[in-house]
């Protein structure tokens, strides 16, 4: 009996914390999305799917869904095939690779916030490097025409960068123009030091008689040998990537909370400030309760889709 | 292909490699070389990397009736004195520490019981446990905080150490990660142990966590890099107390109080709030990235 008591209190700590830190917190979100509930005030009314309905007549929310899609589907595909990239140039190098994985691997490393304000100055439109080099690169000439595409026979005067030249350069971070685009980069900057990694431990497990027999079958170049097996091999790896980097952009606030809060005019406005923002500074508790489900019916749908794909994988390997 | 064209290809390698690390590398280069430069030199974009190092005046320091002399000073220590004095930079980095270390010891001591009887022991209901810790690895923190902030708001516990401990005091990952670990560890160790009259609990600390320290380690990375980076969940639960601020809120708090103008000593307090991690991943990187990209598996 005693034996059965230490195993008791081996596990129930744990399993106690569990139900109140991770599952009930799931369940309070889920009844308080549909009250008008405020932190401060006695009661509450049940309001029914309103706060939902907000969700989609709102144009506010609307916004902050396609923020919110539109930084996934740029911060995806390009964090990934960098770190694809980043991975495939290392590992074939013969030397020095290790310093550039250390120096890729900084960022995932560094506290975000901070690095969120170092980039905030170096795009800043007066002290800012960024936009210094690029009025610069206006009067050196391969540059201005390289960076318009004149040298391909486009006319400047179309071009952002003809424009910034003729007049100043854009304010990347205050202008609704570009700020996703810039909070996107910094996403990207951060984001694929990580994929990098990931896709290196990838490349490692793939057996090189592989190489060998395909180019026995024919594979000559190094394209034929990647399609023909180094893309199919990092299958898992993939998968793996691609899910975990759309669940973490899915997450993304550190950026939008210090530099854009949202603007300008909801352009940076994601789902993750939103629900801060909402239910957290405004004590809109309901209506934050309600992104807080979305949020995590979206994340849910990310991982079960991973976990589909993989088990997938081993039921035909 | 023939001895001349692969050493191009290097090259060009090399020559993609080292733009991209351009890249990577400017906030920071322009995080430092902001934290020496003095405000003039930053206004006008000049003086290179290290800025000419001019003695300069404190304006501050003046205003508070000191003689100039004793006010005079080099920019990057200006950057850095104000960095100290002006946010309790200090405090900051205190709080970090004591938040980032009990989070660690709390999910150890939870963690490792529950881990090790979901390995090695036979109880009532270990599947359902084993179970639940798969769900809870589905539930994403962002999803939580509201609702844990609410609670935490009920409890009168916001602006507290507590408040930003709580939280993270139960890792099902620490807890996944463990049990995986303790499954590889033979059961004639623990019977010999158990022969000797251990206890089960002398076991768990005693026989089990001096074989676990390789996957200990990696938690730990993995743990403490994620909770002193960690800016949105102190950002909730902390809401005006400096005292209880941690390094990344504290630097928030530094940005938003400033005119606007002291990037100096702001990238001064950005520099001291990041060096530490950076330093130790680059002391022992195969170890860093091995516990970094465990968040992978979360």
């Amino acid at each position: 009996m005693s034996k059965f008591r230490s195993h008791f209190w081996f596990v129930v700590p744990a399993v106690l914390l569990m139900i109140v830190i991770l599952i009930v917190p799931i369940f309070v979100a889920g009844i308080f999305s549909f009250t008008d509930y405020n932190l401060g005030s006695p009661d509450f009314r049940w309001i029914g799917w309103k706060n939902y309905e907000a969700l989609t007549k709102y144009s506010s929310y609307k916004k902050m869904f396609s923020a919110s899609l539109t930084y996934v589907v740029i911060v995806v595909p390009f964090s990934v095939l960098l770190g694809l990239g980043a991975a495939l140039l290392i590992s074939s190098l013969r030397f020095g690779g290790e310093i550039y994985k250390t120096v890729f691997f900084l960022p995932v490393m560094a506290t975000l916030l901070a690095m969120a304000i170092a980039w905030e100055f170096t795009l800043d439109p007066i002290v800012g490097l960024v936009n210094k080099l690029l009025s610069e690169g206006c009067n050196t000439n391969w540059f201005y025409q390289l960076i318009t595409g004149s040298w391909l026979g486009f006319n400047p005067a179309e071009n952002w960068y003809g424009n910034a030249c003729a007049d100043r350069m854009p304010n990347w971070l205050g202008n609704k123009k570009y700020a996703l685009g810039a909070i996107s980069f910094i996403g990207v900057w951060q984001a694929f030091g990580f994929n990098m990694v990931l896709y290196l431990a990838g490349l490692t497990s793939i057996p090189r008689d592989l190489y060998k027999a395909a180019e026995m079958d024919g594979a000559k170049s190094s394209w034929e040998r990647f399609k023909l097996v180094t893309w199919p091999m990092l299958g898992p790896t993939h998968v793996f990537v691609i899910t975990i980097t759309s669940i973490r952009s899915f997450q993304v606030f550190d950026t939008v909370e210090a530099l854009t809060r949202g603007g300008p005019s909801k352009s940076t406005y994601m789902m993750v400030y939103a629900m801060f923002e909402k239910g957290v500074k405004q004590n809109l508790v309901g209506i934050g309760s309600s992104l807080t489900i979305i949020f995590l019916l979206f994340v849910l749908v990310l991982t079960l889709t991973q976990v589909y794909f993989v088990n997938r994988r081993v039921h035909y390997s | 292909m023939n001895h001349q064209s692969k050493w191009f290809s290097e090259i060009i390698k090399h020559f993609i490699l080292i733009l991209g690390a351009v890249v990577v590398i400017l906030p920071f280069y322009l995080m430092l070389s902001f934290s020496f430069k003095s405000p003039s030199e930053i206004q006008s974009i000049s003086g290179g990397f290290f800025g000419s190092q001019e003695l300069m005046l404190d304006r501050r320091c003046v205003k508070e009736g000191k003689p100039e002399e004793e006010c005079t000073m080099l920019p990057i220590v200006y950057n850095y004195k104000a960095a100290f004095e002006e946010a309790p930079l200090l405090r900051y980095l205190l709080n970090g520490v004591i938040v980032t270390v009990s989070i660690f010891a709390i999910q150890i001591l939870i963690a490792l019981p529950c881990a090790y009887a979901l390995a090695k022991l036979n109880f009532l209901g270990k599947n359902i446990v084993f179970g639940m810790v798969i769900f809870c690895l589905l539930i994403p923190v962002h999803a939580i905080a509201l609702p844990l902030y609410l609670m935490l708001a009920k409890l009168g516990l916001t602006n507290t150490y507590a408040a930003l401990v709580i939280p993270w005091t139960i890792s099902v990952f620490g807890i996944f990660l463990m049990r995986q670990f303790f499954m590889t560890v033979p059961d004639d160790l623990i019977n010999a142990a158990r022969m000797d009259g251990m206890s089960e609990f002398s076991i768990i600390w005693k026989v089990m966590l001096p074989t676990a320290i390789p996957a200990l380690l990696a938690f730990a990375i993995f743990s403490v890099v994620a909770h002193w980076n960690d800016y949105y969940w102190p950002r909730i639960v902390i809401t005006g107390d400096r005292d209880l601020m941690t390094p990344p809120l504290g630097l928030r708090m530094f940005k938003s109080d400033m005119d606007g103008n002291e990037y100096g000593p702001m990238m001064a307090a950005a520099t001291i709030i990041v060096t530490p991690l950076v330093v130790a991943f680059l002391l022992a990187q195969r170890r860093f990235i091995e516990g970094i990209t465990l968040t992978g598996m979360k």
